[in-house]
Order: structure tokens, then sequence, then C-alpha cells
């Protein structure tokens, strides 16, 4: 009985709160608090925490036990076999993870650059009454349906590619070869500016919230130091955030390839290896899109889902590193990410 | 021979030093133009975006477009008021479904601390990247598939699984904005824990709390791919007959799936903008 026969001044308690961290105060007084029940409350949350949790693992279940036949009749060559021929009972989904690679990765090479350069305008350059509605329309674009982005892409651009941009590209000396070919309209290089159109708020969000999180001081010293504010960005403000857009980056990344009916509808739909960037492609996402409503029931409707376990696993990967690059960049940025889907 | 070379050499340092100036201004400059380019290249195709979906959908956007039920193909006079009723169908019981389920998942996570809180909250982050159409399959395979047939409940569980991870760590976000103090204040006064849930956290996390789920139904409201596997139709949700109606090659296909879209961007779009005004009225507040 020691606090009874000697009283805490004041001054102690609070030396003791502040000597304690706050985590651990709670925690002390949970304890306290639980072993008089509160049962129902507990209960409740611990279900809504358990549904929570049965989903998660009923998810991976579920994909895994009903891609298991697909495994079983192509072995795990189906990951990287070339052939997805239906006809001839021949399930593999190495094109459609090639495709998938290609869209991604020329997306990821168009949107980077403009996500970063409008990132450093909203965050470095432009004056805090322009900033503000910039970010909010850059947050609207987040908001709109991939559907929508898709009829866009089908109605409005495939015309304009199929009649001047395909054909001005394959006439570029030097890089005419990516684009050689018959200019369909439909095709792995639209499909791959419909997804940096998807992606680029993701990008620009959270480059947004990496350079919000470099200390102000950095920026003075630098600029004392006579620097150019390309100088305080790059040598300050990139170097500070670089974990923050990798991370940004990486999450973008995770979304495009699984973007699926956007893709499906601008992409042609060919699983074939691809010529050139403006041939007609099929990825992971826009395979299931449409060979799941024709797959014969059995197999064929058992490698269509296993089409999914591959992108699942794919983003999943890709996901779980971003969140990781995200914690490593700072703790207040890994909420970003949630608030931000 | 020094005091002969001295004035030389401290011309050739200015010279140097002023090219170097005028370098590093001209790339400034340089910068600055291709950040606003980018801004220019950011903003442009939401522009397009918008002004496309407008001025190919208003035209055919009526009344009776949205209160009439759909017709066969090539009878005029048909409306999406199925597709209307049937997103809302799906995503209401998608609500009442991920609400709850969310509000006490984050509940658990704000009031613990540990392994298990720290496992679910990474797999809330994963999960939240989980392609769409994933989440479609999983529904199918567990909802579809045992009981043979398509249903709307099936779309709203793909939904509500979607919108779980979102609202979770938005809940969860929301209820750490509450200080720490007050929680404990409500302890100590001797409350239990479930009635300082409600009268302190929620309460006070509220505002917080709508804006992330209006964010939350607003994503799902405009999801496709988990529909295209658990309904029957695509006369039963907006999203589905913008895809079947869009990629068809008839004029009179692609106007309805303009005017579809042009409802559902703008349904979309004033949950975003309802959810940031609410935001904004907060943050507004604070200060």
């Amino acid at each position: 009985m020691i606090w009874e026969t000697t009283p805490m001044s004041p001054d102690a308690v609070s030396g003791l709160a502040g000597a304690w961290p706050a985590g651990r105060v709670r925690r002390a007084l949970l304890r306290k608090r639980s072993r008089f029940g509160d049962g129902a409350y507990s209960a409740l949350r611990w279900a809504g925490a358990g549904l929570f949790g049965a989903v998660v693992l009923g998810l991976l279940v579920g994909i895994g036990s009903d891609s298991s036949a697909a495994f079983a009749h192509s072995g795990v060559g189906f990951i990287w076999s070339g052939t997805w021929n239906p006809a001839a009972g021949q399930y593999g989904a190495g094109i459609l993870v090639l495709d998938t690679l290609l869209t991604t990765a020329v997306a990821m090479v168009l949107m980077v650059p403009i996500g970063l350069g409008t990132a450093v305008f909203l965050s470095e350059l432009a004056p805090r009454w322009l900033a503000g509605p910039l970010s909010t329309l850059i947050g609207l674009l987040a908001a709109i349906p991939s559907i929508v982005v898709g009829l866009w892409g089908l109605l409005v651009l495939t015309p304009i590619f199929a009649n001047q941009v395909e054909p001005f590209l394959a006439s570029v000396p030097a890089l005419g070869w990516l684009f050689r070919g018959e200019a369909y309209g439909p095709s792995i290089l639209l499909a791959s500016v419909v997804l940096a159109v998807m992606t680029l708020p993701t990008m620009v969000s959270l480059s947004r919230s990496a350079f919000g999180g470099v200390p102000l001081a950095d920026r003075e010293a630098a600029l004392a130091l006579g620097a150019t504010r390309w100088q305080v960005v790059r040598r300050a403000v990139f170097p500070a955030a670089r974990a923050g857009v990798s991370a940004a980056v990486t999450l973008a990344v995770g979304r495009a390839l699984g973007e699926s009916i956007a893709v499906a509808m601008v992409i042609g739909n060919r699983p074939a290896i691809p010529e050139s960037l403006t041939t007609p492609g099929a990825t992971l996402g826009s395979a299931i899109v449409n060979q799941f409503a024709e797959a014969s029931p059995g197999i064929g409707t058992s490698s269509v889902i296993a089409l999914g376990a591959v992108l699942l696993i794919l983003t999943v990967l890709v996901n779980a590193g971003g969140q990781a690059l995200l914690r490593s960049g700072s703790g207040s940025q890994a909420h970003t990410a949630g608030a931000l889907r | 021979m020094s005091a002969i070379l001295a004035p030389s050499r401290r011309e050739l340092v200015r010279t140097a030093a002023r090219r170097s100036l005028r370098r590093r201004h001209v790339m400034g400059r340089v910068f600055q133009g291709l950040c606003v380019v980018a801004m220019v290249a950011a903003v442009a195709p939401l522009v397009a975006l918008v002004y496309y979906t407008v001025t190919r959908g208003v035209s055919t956007l009526s009344w009776a477009f949205l209160t009439h039920a759909p017709t066969p193909p090539f009878i005029p006079g048909g409306g999406i008021s199925t597709a209307i009723t049937g997103t809302a169908e799906i995503v209401g019981l998608a609500i009442v479904l991920a609400i709850p389920t969310s509000l006490l998942a984050a509940l658990f996570l704000f009031e613990r601390s540990g392994k298990l809180a720290a496992a679910l909250r990474f797999s809330a982050d994963v999960l939240t990247g989980v392609p769409s159409i994933i989440i479609g399959i999983f529904a199918y395979a567990v909802l579809v598939l045992p009981l043979h047939q398509f249903s709307t409940l099936a779309a709203a569980f793909a939904l509500a699984v979607l919108m779980l991870p979102i609202m979770i760590r938005a809940d969860e976000e929301a209820m750490r904005t509450i200080a720490l103090d007050l929680w404990e204040a409500g302890i100590a006064l001797g409350a239990r824990r479930g009635r300082v849930a409600r009268s302190v956290v929620l309460r006070g996390a509220l505002p917080d709390l709508v804006t992330g789920n209006l964010l939350a139904i607003a994503r799902a409201a405009g999801e496709t791919a988990p529909l295209l596997f658990t309904l029957a139709t695509p006369l039963a949700a907006m999203t589905l007959l913008i895809y079947t109606d869009g990629t068809q090659a008839f004029p009179s296909a692609q106007r309805t799936a303009w005017a579809t879209a042009l409802v559902l961007l703008s349904f979309v779009l004033l949950l975003s903008v309802a959810a940031r005004l609410v935001a904004w009225r907060i943050s507004r507040r604070a200060h």
C-alpha cells in the first residue's frame, strides 16, 4: 500500500505521466478496466476485427482453392507458359503477364515525370491560392470511375490514336520501330495512356505529402546558400522525400497492374507476343474480363480464376513493398495512403 | 609575375561565376517551365474527360431517360431506371454491411496496440490495393458458385469487401485525431469503454468519419469489375450498362452509355465534393 503512505504530489503525478509514454499509460488503464468486463462492447469489437480478418483469409483461401484445378491441370508453368488457347485446352498466363508488365511500365514512363512535376509545382512553386484548388481538381480525377475513363478512351481516344497519334509516332525517325505495324487504335500504347491518367492522382497526392514532410528549414538553408528553386528541389527536397516518392511510384504501379475494365476497353484483347507498342494486347485483368463469360465450366473457369490468383500475388507483393516504403518514409505518411483510396 | 597574373585570374573567376550563375538561373527557369507544363498535362485529361462526358451525354439525358425502364435494342424510348435503382440497392446494401463492421474493426485497432492489430492494419493497407476484379472473383467464388445464381447480394458483398479496408483505415485515422487525453479522461471518470467509444471517440471523430466513409462509398459506387462476376444482367447497375452499351458499335447504344456515364459521374463527383466540404468545414472550424 505504498500509495497510501506516500501520497503523490501533483508534480510527481505529472512527472510520471511525462516519463511514461502515452501508449503505456493507456495500456495500464486498459488492463485495469478490462478486469471489470464491459463484455458486450468488447465482443462487438472483436467481432468486427474478426469479420475483417475472416474476409482477408477467405479471399486468399477462396481464390486459392478455386484456382487449384487450373494449377493441377497446367502445373506451376501456368504462370510463365505463353499459350492461352482455351479451344485447345491450353491455358497459360505468360503472354498476359508480359503485357501486364509492359503496359504498366509504359504507363509509368508517361506518368511519373508528369506526376512528379505536378507534385513539385503544387508543393514548391504554386502560390497557395492556386495550389489548393488545383489539388482538389487532381483529387477529383481520382474519384472518376474507371469505367468512365475507359469509355472516354474507347470512344474518344481510339479514333484519334488510329488516325493521328499512331501514324505520327511510327514516322518518328529513331523511335518508329517501337510503333510499327498497322494502326488499329486499340493497343498497348493506348492502354498505357489510360493507365497513366488513372494512376496520376495517386502519384501526385502521395508525392505531395512526401514533399510536405520535408522540413521547411532544409529549404531555407538551401535558399540561404544561394540555391535556385530548382537546386532547392533537387538537393534538399528530393533526397529527403525519396522514400515517399518511391512509395508513390510503387503504389501507382500496383494500381496500374490491377486495373482491368478500362484496359479491357482499349487494349484490343489479343493475347499474342506484342510486335510493337501499337499492336493490340491483353493483360491479366483484361483477359479475366473478356474470358470469364465464355469460359467453359470447370477447368476453363478455374483457369480464369487462376489468372486472378497470379494478379493477386503480383499486386500484393507490390503493395506490401509500397506500404513498407511508405512506413520507412515517415510515420505520418503511412496514413495518407489509406485516405487516398 | 603574380602581380601581373592576379587581375586576369580574378577576371577569370568572375566570368566563370557569372556564367555559372546565369546557367543556374536558366536551369531554374527551365525547371519551373517544365513543372507548369506537367501541371497542365495532369489537368488536361480531367477537363477532357468531363467535357466529353457532358457534351455527349447531356443531349440524351431527360426525365424519361432517368425514370423509364430499358427497352430492347433499336426500340426507342428506353431509359436506365433499372440501372439507377440497381446501383442504389447494391451500394445501399454494401453500406449496411460495411459501415458497422469497419467501425468496430477500427475501434479495435484504435484501442489495441500489438501484433494482431498491426497485422490487421497491414492487411487493410494491402487489401486496399488489391484489384477490384479479384474481389469480384472472390464474391463469385463464395456466393455465386455455391448458390448457383447471380444476385444483388453477391454484388453488394463484393462492394462491401472493397470498401471495408478503405473505411477501416479512414475511420482509424479519424479516431486518432481525438486527443488521447479525452479518451483517458473518459476512462478515468469510470465510464465503460463502450460508453467512451460512443460518447467521446465516435462523437468527436464524427465529421472525419463522414468524410472518409463518403469517399469510400464514392469509390465503390463507380466500380464495374466486381459486378461483372456477380450480376446476371448489365441492366442491373449503371457501371455495367456503360460497359455493355459503350462497347457496342451502334450510335444509339453509345449515346445511352454516355448519358449513363454522365449520371454516374455526377453522382460520384457530388459524393466526393460533399466529402471534401465536410472536411473543409472541420478544418475551418478548428482554426
